[in-house]
């Protein structure tokens, strides 16, 4: 009874890490299609997050299967509604990747706009961040998680500093203001997507500890 | 223990050995008052045989030692004053299989408070009232007060004996699976009466079925091998075991 108990928890890490690694994907493929104005690279990200969708009610779906079957207690009840908590968060991921691909189809249409060189470098943290986390989960790794933790006050740094260079580029070039503004939103959906990946480093440390 | 919980009987180092087999071994326990405190763990971990030691159950089984204390209301029940009657009328027992005396429901609940002296059919009559309807089962069983308990269901008959426990006026109900013999309808039905029964009495009960422990309990105790080896908040329990060996029994990867 156990032994199928346990594989189905296998697999429900498997199917976690593949829609975190989507995620990655995602925030990967979008980042590049801000930088080489490719357009199709953008569709691409969308095209990517909107198959999260299925994922996340494959993922919920278990999760109440498993609830019903097994009716689970301690740490494996921990697991399970942790992983029903953290596939929003990864759900939310995938939202705002593909607001920034939004953007990024409207911004490779005028052409020839400078990304922010922090801008990629937001893009990685929240990337890695976002991986991190759900292997912290599946690995039962508390250190991860909490590295992950510490890893959330670097993206909000970079953020403040990307929000403050381009304020200073809207005062100085009011003719390129439009695009200014929408890579201040795109530094902000990074900005989010860094603290959901927190919000899953936390289910993580639950996940282990038991402690909310 | 939490404060805000009084102790209403205490253990304190207490040894039991069936001839040479040791089957409870060192156990210290408080089990607070007006709570339902489950006893789980695999068969043969001392659960039951704890539970019996609790009213002194354990005394008819030949070649019983018992050593240590357990404390009733601060009495001390292996003491050799202890009157057994006395302590068995304040703490009371349901077994797993439902056993009604061969005689009608009225008699199977009026047959503890005639032992105790009680004779006067107009108090009769209300004790047998009061303990139907205690055990919720009044209802069901009121206009056929003179016809056999043996006629009635599993699950009435269960409740029949719990009014019977309940018609001494106990302090502490003790049930030993009481609901394992039953179907699920019956079960829930026993499991609100405990949940009702609590504002009034202590209950201990032993159970295998690890949903009854999370849904009824406030306490929970694991035995393995006749040791206690985990005792706290039920809620804690099922959701942060503090023992290895607790969550790999609750969690079903024992062996």
């Amino acid at each position: 009874m156990r032994k199928t108990f346990d594989a189905e928890l296998l697999e429900l890490n498997e199917e976690l890490t593949a829609m975190a690694r989507t995620a990655q994907d995602a925030i990967d493929v979008v980042t590049e299609s801000l930088s080489s104005d490719d357009e199709a690279a953008a569709k691409a990200a969308i095209e990517m997050t909107s198959s999260m969708d299925q994922m996340e009610r494959d993922i919920e779906n278990r999760c109440l299967q498993l609830l019903l079957r097994q009716q689970p207690v301690a740490r494996d009840l921990r697991a399970i509604s942790a992983a029903m908590k953290m596939v929003t968060d990864l759900q939310r991921i995938g939202d705002q990747a593909a607001n920034i691909a939004e953007i990024s189809l409207l911004l490779s249409r005028q052409g020839g706009v400078k990304v922010p060189q922090d801008i990629g470098v937001m893009s990685c943290k929240a990337g890695l961040m976002v991986k991190q986390a759900i292997s912290a989960y599946t690995g039962r790794d508390v250190e991860t998680a909490h590295a992950v933790v510490n890893l959330d006050d670097e993206v909000d740094d970079l953020f403040n500093q990307v929000k403050r260079e381009l304020i200073e580029e809207v005062a100085e070039n009011k003719d390129e203001a439009d695009s200014s503004i929408d890579f201040i939103i795109i530094a902000k959906y990074l900005e989010r997507i860094a603290d959901h990946a927190v919000n899953i480093a936390q289910w993580a440390i639950f996940c282990v500890t038991g402690e909310l | 223990m939490d404060t805000h919980e009084t102790p209403i009987i205490t253990a304190k180092g207490l040894e039991l050995w069936y001839g040479s087999a040791k089957a409870l071994k060192n156990v210290d326990i408080d089990i607070p008052e007006k709570k339902v405190t489950a006893l789980i763990g695999p068969s043969g971990c001392g659960k039951s045989t704890f539970l019996k030691t609790l009213d002194r159950m354990n005394d008819l089984v030949p070649g019983v030692t018992i050593k240590g204390s357990v404390r009733y209301r601060g009495q001390e029940i292996y003491s050799p004053e202890v009157d057994v009657t006395w302590l068995r009328k304040q703490i009371g027992m349901v077994f797993q299989k439902p056993n009604p005396f061969p005689m009608s429901i009225y008699d199977n609940i009026a047959y503890g408070p005639r032992t105790h002296g009680i004779r006067n059919k107009a108090k009769l009559d209300e004790i047998v009232e009061r303990s139907l309807r205690g055990a919720a089962i009044w209802d069901e069983v009121k206009d056929r007060l003179k016809k056999s308990a043996l006629g009635l269901s599993g699950g009435q008959q269960q409740r029949i004996c719990i009014a019977r426990a309940l018609a001494v006026e106990p302090d502490v109900l003790l049930m030993d699976e009481a609901t394992s013999a039953l179907d699920p309808i019956s079960t829930s039905k026993i499991e609100e009466l405990i949940e009702d029964l609590k504002k009034s009495y202590t209950i201990v009960i032993v159970t295998h079925n690890m949903q009854q422990a999370t849904r009824i309990s406030d306490k929970c105790a694991f035995f393995l091998l006749g040791e206690l080896i985990e005792y706290g908040d039920t809620e804690q329990m099922f959701s942060v075991p503090r023992d290895r060996r607790t969550e790999d029994y609750i969690t079903g990867r024992f062996g």
